[in-house]
């Protein structure tokens, strides 16, 4: 296995500006530090406009008595920078010549690209929930630079408190150790339409190399569902009746 | 490392819960949903005694993958299972409520989800 990771290693390096050899090992499942995220929003506090701000607050107090929006119950992706900012599910990291990958659990969707073979920006990105991401090394740490993230793509600071970026989103982040096992994204988080200045913040990622903790496949919109059997004996899907994204009670 | 209550919701957030109320649920399993985002379970039964049993809906805050980790399986619970639950019941009024804990009235055992981070860099196994 080691002898196929180096002759691996070797080709990325004639494939990659980044000299493979000097890459990191970031190999293992990466689980969220919760309770570091839910203090952050405290410690770094959200840079919103004023409207935005007003907006929040609603949102935080309708959360408060009991009545969530559920920013993600439709399922869709959770996009940038909010997959990196709240979610509560592990996280992979794949090497490859010229580009690093992240995958994440219980969303099928969960998929970032981060190209690292040099290229620049599209001119003209399609834009989607993740954005174009070029990347970087720079002494271990992945510098990500991230544009052509659709507008509706929420900055979240919670499940139910966040607002769509609404256009020209900017996200550079830089991926480093920590410590042997401890993984740290510095954001910077540039959204003119809703904040007033960069949003700095942090997020902890530890990793886990127990197999337990390996990603297992989570498709979000799977527990709208439950399975059946149609007229001809196959086996089915069928809807589960629902109310704001939770099973309706009887 | 400091270690807070924290959900481990993948999907949205759980304050339609009143987590200020505790109902206990003595009935029997009619379901087990092992799905994302959340596991689901449904359970014929009461809250108070005499009272005429009613299918409640529970939400457990997390997914099999993380639920995996804390020793729960699919084969967890079964239907015809008598159980008693624990749960924090809607804010609404309806007869749903987000799981805190479960005992097999049969055998005692007890299964809880555990609301804190994932331990540091746990050791391969």
């Amino acid at each position: 296995m080691r002898r196929l990771l180096v002759a691996w290693l070797m080709l990325a390096a004639c494939a990659a500006p980044a000299a493979a050899a000097e890459l990191p090992d970031w190999s293992g499942t990466w689980t969220p530090f919760i309770g570091d995220q839910m203090r952050r929003i405290k410690t770094d506090p959200v840079p919103w406009t004023p409207a935005a701000a007003a907006q929040i607050a609603a949102m935080a107090a309708e959360e408060k008595a009991g009545n969530p929006r559920g920013l993600f119950i439709d399922c869709l992706p959770e996009g940038m920078p909010s997959w990196m900012l709240i979610s509560h599910n592990a996280l992979e990291f794949l090497f490859s010549p010229g580009r690093v990958t992240l995958l994440g659990e219980s969303d099928g969707n969960r998929l970032r690209r981060i190209y690292t073979d040099g290229r620049a920006h599209s001119t003209d990105p399609d834009p989607s929930f993740h954005g174009e991401s070029i990347g970087h090394w720079e002494d271990g740490t992945l510098v990500v630079d991230t544009v052509g993230v659709l507008p509706q793509a929420y900055i979240a600071v919670s499940e139910a408190v966040g607002l769509p970026n609404n256009g020209d989103l900017h996200v550079i982040e830089r991926l480093h150790l920590a410590g042997p096992d401890t993984l740290h994204d510095d954001l910077q988080i540039i959204a003119p339409h809703v904040l007033t200045k960069p949003w700095t913040t942090t997020r902890i990622y530890y990793r886990q190399r127990a197999r337990k903790y390996e990603i297992v496949e989570g498709e979000c919109l799977q527990g709208s569902f439950t399975p059946s059997t149609d007229k001809y004996g196959n086996a089915i899907f069928v809807p589960v009746p629902q109310v704001n994204g939770n099973p309706k009670p009887q | 490392m400091l270690s807070l209550p924290a959900p481990a919701a993948a999907h949205h957030s759980f304050a339609m819960y009143d987590p200020a109320t505790i109902i206990r649920l003595d009935g029997t399993v009619k379901d087990f949903q092992w799905t994302n985002p959340h596991v689901l379970l449904w359970v014929m039964g009461i809250t108070k005694p005499g009272e005429a049993p009613l299918l409640w809906t529970i939400e457990l805050p997390t997914s099999p993958g993380n639920l995996s980790r804390m020793g729960w399986t699919k084969h967890a619970l079964s239907p015809g299972d008598r159980v008693v639950v624990e749960l924090n019941p809607l804010r609404d009024g309806q007869h749903g409520g987000s799981f805190r804990k479960l005992t097999m009235q049969d055998t005692g055992q007890v299964w809880v989800v555990k609301l804190h981070d994932v331990p540091k860099a746990e050791a391969a196994k």
